[in-house]
């Protein structure tokens, strides 16, 4: 339940509970998996790091599909949420998550036993696309919360879930003893996934502040409410401004000269910035009041829209 | 062709709760769970203050986002335009719940939990839990009776015009506030009512097409 007094229930702007409180936590951490490790499956199977898809695809698999199930009331009939792709979102994601590890997990054996099928690969990363993006639609067609009711929600989950699979495909790689110098292109990829999401996501705020009523007060919940520390210090400060930070250095000096331990913090942090940015569009989804304004209960006119 | 609705007199409601005590008990439902609400908001400052009072519940919308978006295919629009909730189909994931605009669906999280903590279920608890059985893990909503209305018809009775036949919350309206009725029929009493008295539904830019209108003062 929110901790919003009770009277102001659909009076006020009410915020969503049921995918971000108690049990729906895992919600939105199965949201964030799913699409962090197809994200991390698509872009490590373009710069062919296999422990990379690997690694995705469990995470997308395990953690994305594990959460997902916990967060079901009746997890045991999951198998019938594919039984409406013509209308839900959900079930679309469902299939194209099941394809994608279907295919992706068949992608990687072939790769592994040094057997090369463009067909496959070309297939298995428009699913884990698919696998990408769905998330954001699904929540994007929710047109009773306007904050999430934009075109910009699905591109601004897409770009962060190809920016976060970029990075930790770029942790594979550092991890396994290539210098920072001789990353093959993931880093430029990385790098420039940065700077289009920095211009997505004040684009998308400022879109939402100037829309509807109640995605402007989403907005300033998120950037002034109580949960501002975590937008600006986790999201911001953390998840943007550190990571541009290590780009600005690494330009400067050089790939090679920076510091690992710089490149690994940039990762975690533009992961976890990532995360809490998913929690907060989570939490400060707030629906329009139900009740008309006043001037309907009066005079019948102006009805609908308070 | 039926479409079952209602139109609420929002001038004759005193926000007695009677409806939303009615739907309680008429389903058995259990704590924090209401399929019938009736939301207070108010009006001009101290010391010319108005009280507000909107009876809500599910709407069932012709154009049911909560139909469309439902993976599993347990929310479904049956063909009298009562929207209603195949239980054991549902699988929990609270998309339906989220989706509504109007916020009338409530998960029922927890079939342990007892009115009066610590002392087990009431009789009236337990034989709810016999009769009316919702599962733990779903999505519950107003059905608009659709059992009352069901049984009433195959008695021959007239939803809306026999009391049997016609749900709880409009029955136990003292004011009389509430009509239920075929919005399909042109000349029913709720179709009447919106004609004539300019009933509105709310929110009509989320092109619902709500089944439930009101009247205002």
């Amino acid at each position: 339940m929110s901790s919003r007094p009770l009277h102001e229930w659909m009076v006020n702007y009410t915020p969503q509970t049921e995918w971000v409180e108690g049990k729906g936590v895992m919600f939105c951490l199965a949201f964030f998996s799913i699409q962090l490790g197809a994200g991390m499956f698509f872009v490590s199977s373009i710069f062919g790091i296999l422990l990379g898809e690997f690694i995705g695809w469990l995470i997308c698999a395990v953690l994305g599909g594990g959460l997902h199930l916990l967060h079901l009331g009746h997890p045991m009939r999951f198998y019938r949420m594919v039984l409406r792709p013509k209308t839900s979102w959900v079930s679309r994601g469902l299939l194209f998550v099941v394809a994608f590890l279907i295919v992706g997990g068949l992608q990687m054996v072939f790769s592994s036993r040094g057997i090369s099928s463009l067909a496959l690969l070309v297939v298995a990363n428009i699913l884990a696309f698919l696998t990408v993006i769905y998330g954001g639609f699904a929540m994007n067609c929710i047109s009773g919360i306007p904050f999430w009711n934009t075109a910009l929600l699905p591109v601004l989950y897409a770009v962060a879930g190809f920016w976060g699979g970029a990075g930790l495909s770029m942790a594979v790689l550092l991890n396994n003893g290539v210098s920072a110098g001789a990353l093959p292109g993931v880093g430029e990829f990385s790098r420039g996934l940065l700077f289009v999401f920095l211009f997505i996501l004040p684009t998308y705020l400022i879109a939402a502040r100037y829309g509807l009523p109640a995605g402007k007060a989403s907005v300033n919940e998120m950037v002034r409410g109580r949960l501002w520390l975590l937008f600006w210090i986790v999201v911001v400060s953390l998840g943007l401004v550190l990571p541009i930070g290590v780009v600005i250095y690494s330009l400067v000096v050089g790939l090679e000269e920076t510091p690992f331990i710089l490149l690994y913090l940039s990762i975690t942090f533009e992961l976890l910035g990532d995360l809490f940015l998913r929690y907060l569009i989570l939490k400060n989804g707030f629906y329009n009041p139900l009740v008309p304004a006043p001037a309907f209960y009066i005079s019948g006119k102006n009805a609908g829209t308070s | 062709m039926i479409r079952w609705g209602m139109v609420i007199d929002l001038q004759k409601c005193i926000g007695c709760y009677a409806c939303v005590v009615a739907c309680k008990q008429e389903h058995f439902l259990p704590p924090e769970v209401f399929w019938s609400r009736i939301v207070v908001s108010e009006s001009g400052e101290y010391p010319t203050v108005t009280k507000l009072l909107y009876p809500v519940q599910c709407n069932h919308c012709e154009e049911a986002i909560c139909v469309k978006v439902c993976p599993t295919g347990a929310s479904i629009k049956r063909e009298d335009g009562i929207v209603v909730v195949n239980y054991d189909k549902c699988v929990g994931c609270n998309y339906c719940i989220v989706a509504c605009p109007y916020r009338q669906r409530t998960y029922y999280a927890d079939s342990k939990r007892e009115y009066f903590p610590g002392q087990g279920f009431t009789e009236l608890e337990v034989i709810g839990k016999e009769l009316y059985p919702l599962q733990e893990g779903t999505a519950v909503k107003c059905n608009f009776c659709a059992e009352r209305i069901d049984a009433g018809i195959r008695q021959g009775l007239k939803p809306g015009v026999d009391r049997q036949a016609t749900p709880a919350c409009v029955i136990a309206c003292p004011a009389k506030a509430k009509y239920f009725g075929n919005l399909a029929d042109p000349y029913s009493e709720p179709s009447r009512l919106i004609k004539d008295k300019k009933a509105m539904a709310f929110h009509p830019e989320f092109c619902t097409d709500p089944s439930l209108y009101y009247i205002s003062r």
